[in-house]
């Protein structure tokens, strides 16, 4: 599985010649090859554009903050594209995927390597508008939902915010 | 807090243990007990639980489980409630414990069974009546006897059901993948038995299909298996499609001819047509699989085949007559000619009826040239001594060898289930394979030797490192194949293989039981003809040429027209129009296998007999019959009318000839060795090449697959399918 | 001695009425206070006959069905086809194959053999040739072939140390 990583990194995708260069190079039936890049589905086995967008449309990301229908639409505007499919200059795919794992952070999109959290409509055609001059963006969670660094809460901390006790803190007295 | 284990508890474990290991290294495990539906079973232990039930007399429903494949456990048709479980468990994968009480037709397992049915079916499209296997088809039979006669899918407006495209693999077998439930069957065969690692399943969860994922044949030697092993109807044979139902069919045991396996069949007939042949379970020659040569040559046998004898004309041409006027002119020939100047050959497909027939016959006649057209060296023991040409450590044996070295063979396209056990052994038993001969693929690793026979000549003088593996190997093996001994240099390669053979077996100590020295045959009729003793190869009759050569079904072409006198006259004898028919002045036509009670011997010397599937198409007849026909014309008829009578005749020369299904042991090993040393040829420079070294030329290896267009369509993919 | 004959009437069915119809005048029906039968379902219908009766002359089966036939007695292979094993526990006779041929202007297959149809099968491998034997055929036993079931395990696919790790999960 790195040594598909690495070709599709190489490639950008996932041609059959590379799945054959993967099992030769690891002495193993073509076969068995296919079944792992056809299960997952971080192995594109067609060509994307340059920008891989990939969507969160889950159930948190529908919810919290703008929703990611917003951002979906914003995404279709600005490049002209639906889901699954990439811009004429090879520059930009789309595609929906479901849960990435930063529903805390919701909405998201992840684009390449990076994820873009806590999305605006703004924050959106910003990246895009980026990405279209080759610039990237810094990833994380973005402006839109006051400039958080990680996942923190949103209204600041609600546990966490006492001194830590010191050592013997609860134990019997007798011990 | 660290707390330790008490001290003394330890101790007792380690005392547990001990003691343990003492109970375990004394004799063989116990049994355990279980209990199946209240009813007490000893098993070994490790066995499954469906093993178990089964040996209990019960059985489990499955779609993935089979006997002779690993264990996926994905079908989930298994399911049974096990005491003191919360969840019914799948018995397929499930190791028996002590004390299980399985409960085999409890509520929660008939409900589990519908449940898993009605999944199955949710996706399988109802086209039971135009579906291939309807009938015999597994998902039919137990959706009947376990499933529940509603479904609640019925959302028609999601979609529907799952439909895949159908694959193209290769002429033999179709597919209709929309049918397909996920057993992984094909694939396991495929990767564990077949050795080609062709089929998988590609993508997940609802896209999920059992595939090649980019369009290829499935270029294996026992693709058709996967045909059987399908529970479903997603592939079945493309030869066959639409032809007939299963239950229409009368089913006929027999034995295979197309290589010197003898896999038992059964012939599946209609209407006095063979419509297809399956295999018939004998754990000790073929286990459940065929070949694809025997699988699908059959529809040779309606062509080119010969219904009515002919007689060459005086313009020379070959005319169709009657049995009387053909077995008149043959006759007349016969008187003319004195005795010691007819000579027979026979073929590869012959049985042993016809051979002990014509053997008489001739010897009646005053003749002793009888010969095969392949050839066994017949200098030193020669054909004298049985332990000289048969493969005496047996089918079965492989699976008790420690080390196999094969010699001029290609057991793949010679005999594939031999090939099918040696892999089986390779992976199961650890068994080392070392080849000397062309490097081929055998489907399993293999320490090549390299292909001079001068590598012979120094492992049988204990020369070559592998002498000291050989000597070393507790069950050791070795294979010669009788390609390699149809060279001219063919009895010093047979002594060389007796020799290494021999030291083998003095040196690792294998005892009296086992036998080092094999040979691979690769036609049918051999073995029945060398315990007959007809002479093995042509040699004889090119030395004293015949006026009359009898040729009984020989069309390999070992002794062409130019090698004989002008004025031979040359009967032909057998089923096909091929190459023995052309060069005839007179035809008989006989029958093929599925047209006769026959007795074949395979190369590990059993005897086995076919049945009469179909009778012969018109005119023709069984082939000891016309022979008997025949004497009686000459004024010396034969002995015997019915085929008790020839089967008498063959005990009385051979009686392993009609002991059927065992193979008779031969134990003169080393007065073979003895004999063996006064053979002075030397061997040749030349590489030994087995003769079937690719696909292509697995298909067409005699008449039948030569008249088979199933079996050029093969030869036709081969070349030009990915 | 005498010895019990089943007939499966429903299987063959002119025999058995011809068989019964003979029969109805020498056969003995035991007294069950002398033999202590127990008055069952199977046992109404048994009739009991001497072994050696030869019922060839009487059953109506012409001679050259009799004299000229051969049965086999076996126990049917498992179709490879399915996995299961019903109706593979019982022994079957059936005839030699005879000739049939060709209906020249429909295409339609003939035969002149009457038994070609009938398909018997026993408990036992002694009733099939008893019941051969009584009827006067020829007949011949073929011993089923035995597979021995080797344990096997599901762990064994996923061996470390063994080419019985399987890459196909």
């Amino acid at each position: 599985m790195p040594l598909l990583d690495l070709a599709q990194r190489q490639h950008g995708w996932l041609p059959i010649s590379a799945l054959h260069a993967v099992a030769d190079l690891l002495k193993m039936p073509k076969m068995r090859v296919y079944e792992v890049a056809t299960f997952y589905t971080m192995y594109n086995r067609e060509p994307v554009g340059k920008y891989f967008i990939q969507i969160c449309t889950t159930t948190p990301c529908i919810v919290n903050g703008v929703g990611c229908d917003v951002i979906l639409d914003c995404i279709q505007k600005e490049l002209g594209i639906h889901l699954g499919e990439t811009t004429p200059d090879g520059k930009f795919s789309l595609l929906e995927v479901e849960c990435l794992g930063a529903c805390v952070n919701a909405p998201m999109v992840q684009i390449n390597d990076n994820f873009y959290e806590d999305l605006t409509v703004e924050d959106m055609t910003r990246i895009i508008n980026d990405l279209k001059q080759d610039k990237i963006p810094k990833p994380g969670p973005q402006s839109g939902q006051g400039h958080r660094f990680s996942c923190e809460p949103k209204g600041g901390l609600t546990c966490l915010n006492t001194e830590p006790r010191g050592p013997g803190f609860g134990i019997r007295a007798d011990l | 807090m660290l707390r330790l284990w008490p001290l003394a508890r330890n101790c007792k474990a380690t005392k547990a243990l001990a003691s343990l290991a003492r109970c375990s290294s004394t004799g063989a495990p116990a049994k355990v007990e279980v209990f199946v539906d209240d009813k007490p079973v000893q098993v070994e232990p490790g066995t499954t639980i469906l093993q178990a039930c089964a040996e209990a007399g019960v059985e489990i429903p499955r779609f993935c489980y089979h006997e002779r494949l690993s264990i996926a456990g994905n079908c989930r048709m298994c399911l049974v409630e096990v005491e003191k479980s919360p969840k019914p468990i799948a018995s397929c994968a499930m190791p028996v414990m002590k004390g299980m009480k399985i409960k085999t037709d409890s509520e929660m397992t008939r409900k589990a069974r519908e449940g898993v049915m009605e999944f199955l079916l949710m996706n399988h499209p109802l086209d039971c009546p135009i579906c291939d296997q309807g009938g015999e088809c597994d998902l039919q039979d137990q959706s009947m006897a376990f499933g529940s006669d509603r479904s609640r899918f019925t959302d028609m407006e999601h979609g529907g059901k799952r439909a895949v495209e159908d694959k193209n693999i290769g002429p033999l077998i179709k597919t209709i993948m929309t049918r397909c439930i996920h057993c992984t069957r094909c694939i396991r065969f495929a990767s564990e038995v077949a050795g080609v690692d062709d089929l998988g399943t590609t993508g997940r969860g609802g896209d999920m299909q059992v595939g090649t994922y980019v369009e290829k044949m499935f270029k294996s030697e026992l693709s058709g298996n996967i045909i059987d092993l399908c529970p479903v109807g997603a592939l079945t044979a493309k030869p066959s499609a639409f032809t007939a139902r299963p239950w229409e069919t009368r089913r006929i045991d027999s034995v295979d001819v197309m290589d010197a396996l003898g896999s038992n069949i059964v012939v599946n007939t209609r209407t006095n047509e063979v419509l297809r042949i399956l295999p018939r379970t004998n754990d000790a020659v073929n286990e459940e699989w065929i070949s694809d040569a025997t699988r699908f040559a059959y529809d040779g046998l309606k062509r080119q085949r010969l219904t009515a004898p002919f007689v060459r004309n005086a313009a020379g041409q070959l005319e169709q007559t009657d049995w009387e006027t053909a077995l008149v002119k043959v006759a007349q020939k016969l008187v003319q000619v004195p005795g010691e100047k007819v000579a027979g050959v026979a073929g590869g497909l012959v049985d042993a009826e016809a051979l002990v027939a014509l053997k008489d016959y001739l010897n009646k006649l005053g003749s002793e040239a009888l010969c095969t057209e392949e050839i066994f060296p017949m200098d030193g023991a020669g054909t004298d001594l049985r332990s000289n040409y048969l493969l005496n450590t047996g089918i079965q044996g492989v699976e008790r060898a420690d080390l196999i070295l094969l010699v001029g063979t290609n057991p793949r396209f010679e005999a594939p289930l031999f090939n099918a056990r040696i892999r089986k052994s390779w992976i199961n038993n650890e068994l080392t394979v070392a080849v000397v001969g062309t490097r081929v693929d055998l489907t399993y690793d293999y320490d090549h030797l390299g292909d001079s026979t001068k590598i012979l000549a120094d492992i049988a003088a204990g020369k070559h490192p592998f002498a000291q593996t050989l000597g070393k190997a507790k069950n050791p093996m070795v294979v010669v194949g009788s390609a390699a001994l149809q060279r001219k240099d063919g009895a010093a390669i047979h002594r060389a293989v007796a020799t290494m053979a021999q030291n083998a077996r003095v040196q690792s100590g294998c005892g009296d039981d086992w036998k080092v020295l094999n040979v691979l045959h690769r036609v049918a009729s051999q073995v029945a003809a060398l315990d007959l003793g007809y002479k093995a190869g042509v040699e004889y009759i090119r030395n004293n040429p015949p006026s009359v050569l009898y040729m009984l079904g020989a069309d390999e072409g070992a002794l062409t027209r130019d090698q004989l006198p002008k004025d031979c006259f040359v009967i032909y004898q057998g089923h096909h129009g091929d190459r023995g028919a052309a060069m005839a002045d007179v035809i008989l036509p006989g029958a093929a296998y599925t047209e006769k009670d026959a007795t074949y011997v395979n190369t590990e010397g059993r005897a086995q007999y076919t049945k009469t599937a179909v009778t012969p198409p018109m005119l023709a007849r069984e082939d000891w019959k016309i022979i008997r026909a025949l004497s009686e014309m000459t004024g010396n008829a034969l002995p015997y009318d019915r085929i008790q009578d020839v089967r008498d005749r063959l005990y009385d020369v051979s009686p392993n000839l009609v002991q059927y299904g065992a193979a008779e042991d031969a134990n003169y090993f080393k007065q073979a060795q003895e004999l063996a040393a006064g053979i002075s040829g030397k061997l040749e420079e030349k590489p030994l090449t087995p003769s079937l070294l690719n696909l292509k030329d697995f298909y067409m290896t005699n008449s039948i697959g030569r008249a088979s267009q199933t079996m050029a369509k093969c030869v036709k993919a081969v070349q030009e399918m990915p | 001695m005498a010895t019990v004959c089943r007939l499966l009437r429903n299987k063959c069915n002119f025999l058995s009425k011809n068989v019964m119809r003979a029969m109805s005048n020498e056969t003995r029906v035991i007294d069950p206070h002398e033999e202590k039968i127990v008055e069952s379902h199977t046992e109404r219908d048994t009739i009991i006959v001497d072994r050696n009766e030869v019922l060839a002359s009487i059953t109506g089966v012409p001679e050259e069905h009799i004299k000229t036939r051969r049965v086999r007695i076996y126990m049917p292979a498992r179709n490879s086809m399915q996995s299961g094993s019903f109706g593979l526990n019982r022994w079957r006779m059936d005839f030699d194959t005879r000739e049939r041929w060709e209906n020249p202007l429909m295409g339609w297959q003939s035969s002149g053999d009457p038994l070609s149809n009938m398909h018997l099968e026993f408990k036992n491998r002694e009733d099939a040739v008893d019941f051969c034997e009584r009827n006067g055929w020829e007949c011949y036993v073929d011993e089923p072939i035995k597979t021995t079931i080797k344990p096997k395990s599901y762990g064994a696919n996923f061996s470390w140390n063994k080419k019985t790790r399987v890459s196909t999960k």
